[in-house]
């Protein structure tokens, strides 16, 4: 095989990816430096000002608030989801994979809907409080819906069955003998999971944690149905620039922004899953 | 001498900085089997697919039937391979596997059916026409493979490494197949192979490779008896090496004995030399031959057929093997820690430089 | 982990985790059939929400939306993305730039991708519709069928296309009656992951479907409702919903594992 030919298996995709992304995302990087209108509309006039609009105490906070909230997410569903891949991965092998099955199933049912159940369960007339009025509980519960805690709730159900796949990767291809190995030696099961089994399954985690982050900081969908517009986070801020107070500018460059925090961060994923991976080569020389 | 069927004259490949194959020159008969010989590394995959078409050489010409197909594509060469994988279609049926190479060249259904039975029958997988590549043993795996490759009647049939993923057992008897069924399609097979003794036993002539380039070309009985030097007399089967200087047309030993050997005649006095041996050539207690010398046992191997001792002499820091036949062991219960003494002549002596 | 209050604990993590991965679903499966449509009590076993679905034209109009766009991506990214896939394996050189560019549709934040096509589109004065949802929903499609036949190719035994050539056929005859039957499986349940990835998805086909109510698809509807408040007919559709993707993504499962044996 010449390598000239895949060129031709690959130029309608790669035609079609720059057509319909790269060129607008170049667009919108564009778009971050022009001015919006007296009126809305753009005006072509290069400038800074929206970059230095972002760093704005009022938007500035925005992003904190978001950041905060990502990280909050992502920290608790790394939690919840390493304990589960680590229990899934310690059950007999043949029942794994559908225990996994069950475990990511979730997550390919529609966003919408797995939020709704939320909405339906913490609403003033919901699940949750009827049954704690029929088990006779008195007294007036706070408000749970619309709150930030409802956010943080949705985001770590929306995103846990990701984690749950990432950490279960790394888990399910430890050498068992390693385990062993390591109690042999006489480290107890805590201390083998802190220096063998913890660190070899870093990967995992970052990859983990980047997705939950990356994916809650830019999200729309959550804060504006669990969150109802008490507060607002970028994935917010950027939909009102385009759709509710026209300033596309300052959208973009929202969105510029959004995607270096991005782009940061998966290279401190890959730098992370690479450094780890680099140390179970030299231990596959080793044997 | 009629015109060869394959001629290779200064084939080189360059992969970036490295060399795969580095000048290789070669002529292949019609009708021959032959073996490309070579530890990993060595050149000899690069080397046959750059006859399958898969490479192209850096320089240097591929003639088949006086034709340069050194450019031509793998699919427009009357060559075909049997790939090491056996890279069986694994969603066609073992016929339509077979049946496959037939479509390509647009033969009429009819005629595809027959060839196809023809072949399925003497790979004797008539009885499996219908399975699919996963269902079928190792040894019929390679039997399709080899039966795709053959249906095609190409004019050189390659075979990569042909039987090295079979047991030791299979191995043995598909090397007698392979060579059967060369000889009654009368089609020339280039085996590339790292194993010495399966190259002995099928070829009529092979090529010991070495960092990219020729070191011997031969028959099996030249290969084994006359090695061209130190390295391929060590590649194919054993030898008892022996450090030792030229000394007045003879040679001394390390610890001052002699041997003799007949010398090649570009030695010079003084010159550092290895004398060596088959292990199959030392023969026990023989007193009156030209070479003779005594060591202790250091260990012993039983093989059933012949029985190796390991003897530890003055003459190496090495232990020179013997290997004596199951009839001239018999009778002697050898202990480790015994003296033997051993014998050899000097015209199965030979000689390397260092 | 061999000693049993360590397997108890593993069994209490994986039962608490299970319970809350599952506890909404069924809340929501269960209202759909309750007779009241409330969370507040059980008036019994009804299947009228779900009757009431199929009389509502807005739902029905908007699921016919949701077919047309996710048939309609699906089948270009599957085309195109098999194609990158296969295109991108054969290479031996591993380009950077390009594990980066089919990468990113998988990554990008939806809202900036929603966005960036928005202005886009505008930008071109192109009447966005169904069309242009189609458009942006084979961007992010094509790069996961890609990587569902990438992963399938990864195992994939390369000697057999070097064998077809060998006896005789062409590139393409090698594409269409080796490596494409081979893969198939990857293909469909590529394609089937896409479709259930269209069906699903919002805010991308919310920025790219322009005004007007014609080429509203039924996450649009979905959110809207919502937003109106919690209305019995949305756990019926909700649960409807949630069981089609879920039907997709079970059968293209089952396909990737049952690839062909031997390889």
């Amino acid at each position: 095989m010449t390598d000239r030919k895949p060129i031709y298996l690959m130029t309608p995709a790669l035609a079609w990816l720059t057509a319909f992304m790269v060129v607008p995302c170049l667009l919108i990087l564009a778009l971050a430096f022009f001015q919006r209108g007296t009126y809305g509309g753009i005006v072509y006039e290069l400038s800074l000002d929206n970059i230095a609009q972002v760093f704005d105490p009022l938007y500035g906070r925005i992003f904190l608030k978001s950041a905060g909230i990502a990280a909050l997410a992502a920290t608790i569903a790394v939690v919840i989801g390493y304990a589960a891949a680590y229990a899934i991965a310690s059950m007999p092998r043949r029942h794994q994979p559908i225990l996994l099955f069950f475990a990511v199933l979730p997550f390919w049912s529609n966003y919408l809907v797995r939020t709704y159940a939320w909405i339906v369960l913490l609403n003033r007339e919901g699940l949750i409080v009827s049954f704690t009025r029929a088990v006779g509980l008195e007294g007036e519960l706070p408000q749970m819906l619309y709150t930030e805690t409802a956010v943080v709730i949705g985001l770590v159900y929306n995103y846990l069955p990701f984690v749950i796949l990432a950490c279960y990767a790394p888990l399910s291809r430890l050498n068992p003998e390693i385990h062993e190995a390591s109690r042999d030696l006489g480290a107890s099961e805590w201390t083998t999971f802190r220096r063998v089994t913890l660190p070899m399954t870093v990967p995992g985690i970052a990859t983990g944690f980047v997705f939950v982050f990356v994916l809650s900081i830019g999200n729309f969908v959550t804060p504006a149905l669990l969150g109802g517009g008490q507060f607002q986070m970028i994935g917010n801020l950027i939909y009102d620039q385009f759709l509710t107070s026209n300033d596309w500018p300052f959208g973009a460059a929202l969105s510029m922004i959004l995607i270096a925090i991005m782009m940061g961060l998966l290279t401190l994923q890959t730098f992370a899953s690479e450094k780890a991976s680099g140390q179970q080569r030299s231990e596959k020389v080793d044997d | 001498m009629t015109r060869p069927l394959l001629s290779l004259a200064n084939i080189e490949k360059r992969f970036g900085e490295l060399r795969a194959v580095n000048g290789v020159t070669l002529d292949i008969h019609e009708n021959e089997f032959f073996a490309l010989l070579g530890a990993s590394g060595s050149g000899k995959t690069t080397l046959l697919r750059m006859l399958a078409g898969f490479e192209i050489p850096s320089s240097g010409s591929i003639l088949l039937d006086g034709r340069d197909i050194s450019q031509v594509p793998p699919n427009h060469r009357p060559v075909n391979l049997m790939f090491q994988s056996y890279a069986l279609f694994p969603h066609m049926s073992v016929a339509q596997n077979i049946a496959y190479g037939l479509e390509m060249e647009r033969l009429p259904r009819s005629e595809i059916n027959q060839r196809v039975d023809e072949m399925l029958s003497t790979i004797q997988l008539a009885h499996l026409a219908e399975r699919k590549p996963h269902q079928l043993s190792g040894g019929q795996q390679q039997r399709v493979a080899l039966g795709r490759a053959l249906v095609k009647r190409p004019r050189l049939l390659l075979l990569d490494e042909p039987l090295g993923a079979l047991d030791k057992k299979l191995r043995g008897e598909m090397q007698l197949e392979l060579k059967h069924i060369q000889n009654t399609f009368g089609i020339t097979f280039i085996v590339v192979t790292h194993d010495q003794e399966e190259a002995l036993v099928m070829a009529d002539r092979i090529a010991i490779l070495k960092d990219g380039a020729l070191l011997q070309c031969g028959s099996p009985r030249d290969i084994y008896e006359y090695p061209i030097d130190r390295f391929a007399a060590d590649f194919i089967g054993i030898m008892n090496f022996l450090p030792s200087r030229v000394d007045a047309g003879a040679l001394s030993a390390a610890d001052g004995s002699r041997i003799s050997a007949l010398l090649p005649g570009d030695l010079k006095s003084g010159d550092n030399v290895l004398a060596a041996v088959r292990p199959e050539r030392l023969r026990l207690g023989a007193a009156d031959a030209e070479n003779c010398l005594s060591g202790q046992i250091r260990a012993m191997a039983y093989h059933g057929l012949d029985l190796h001792l390991h003897l530890d002499t003055p003459l190496s820091s090495q232990p020179l093997m013997v290997r004596l036949t199951a009839d001239a062991a018999e009778g002697h219960p050898f202990a480790v820690g015994e003296k033997v003494t051993v014998g050899w002549s000097a015209h199965d002596t030979r000689v390397f430089t260092v | 982990m061999t000693n049993r209050s360590s397997l108890r604990l593993m069994l209490l993590i994986l039962s608490a985790t299970f319970a809350f991965l599952y506890i909404p679903i069924s809340v929501l499966f269960a209202l759909s059939f309750n007779a009241s449509g409330l969370p507040t009590a059980w008036t019994g076993f009804s299947t009228h929400w779900y009757a009431a679905l199929i009389t509502n034209s807005d739902i029905l109009g908007a699921a016919l939306n949701t077919l047309i766009v996710a048939a309609a991506s699906t089948f270009s990214a599957t085309l195109l993305g098999t194609l990158l896939a296969i295109g991108v394996e054969i290479r031996r050189r591993r380009g950077h730039f390009l594990e980066t560019l089919i990468f990113a549709p998988m990554i990008i934040p939806d809202i900036v991708l929603a966005i960036a096509l928005l202005s886009f589109f505008s930008m071109l004065d192109l009447r966005m519709g169904l069309h242009t949802i189609i458009i942006s929903h084979t961007v992010f499609n094509l790069a996961f069928v890609c990587a569902v036949v990438r992963a399938r190719l990864k195992n994939f035994d390369w000697s057999i296309v070097e064998a077809s050539s060998d006896l005789g056929a062409t590139t393409s005859i090698t594409l269409r009656r080796v490596i494409l039957p081979v893969l198939m499986p990857a293909v469909v349940s590529g394609a089937l992951l896409a479709f259930t990835l269209s069906i699903d998805e919002f805010i991308i086909a919310y920025f790219t479907a322009g005004p007007g109510r014609n080429s509203i698809t039924l996450p649009m509807q979905i959110f809207s409702m919502i937003r109106f408040g919690v209305t019995p007919e949305i756990n019926a559709l909700a649960v409807l919903v949630m069981t089609l993707s879920v039907v997709a993504l079970a059968i293209s499962q089952r396909l990737n594992r049952g690839r062909l044996p031997g390889q």
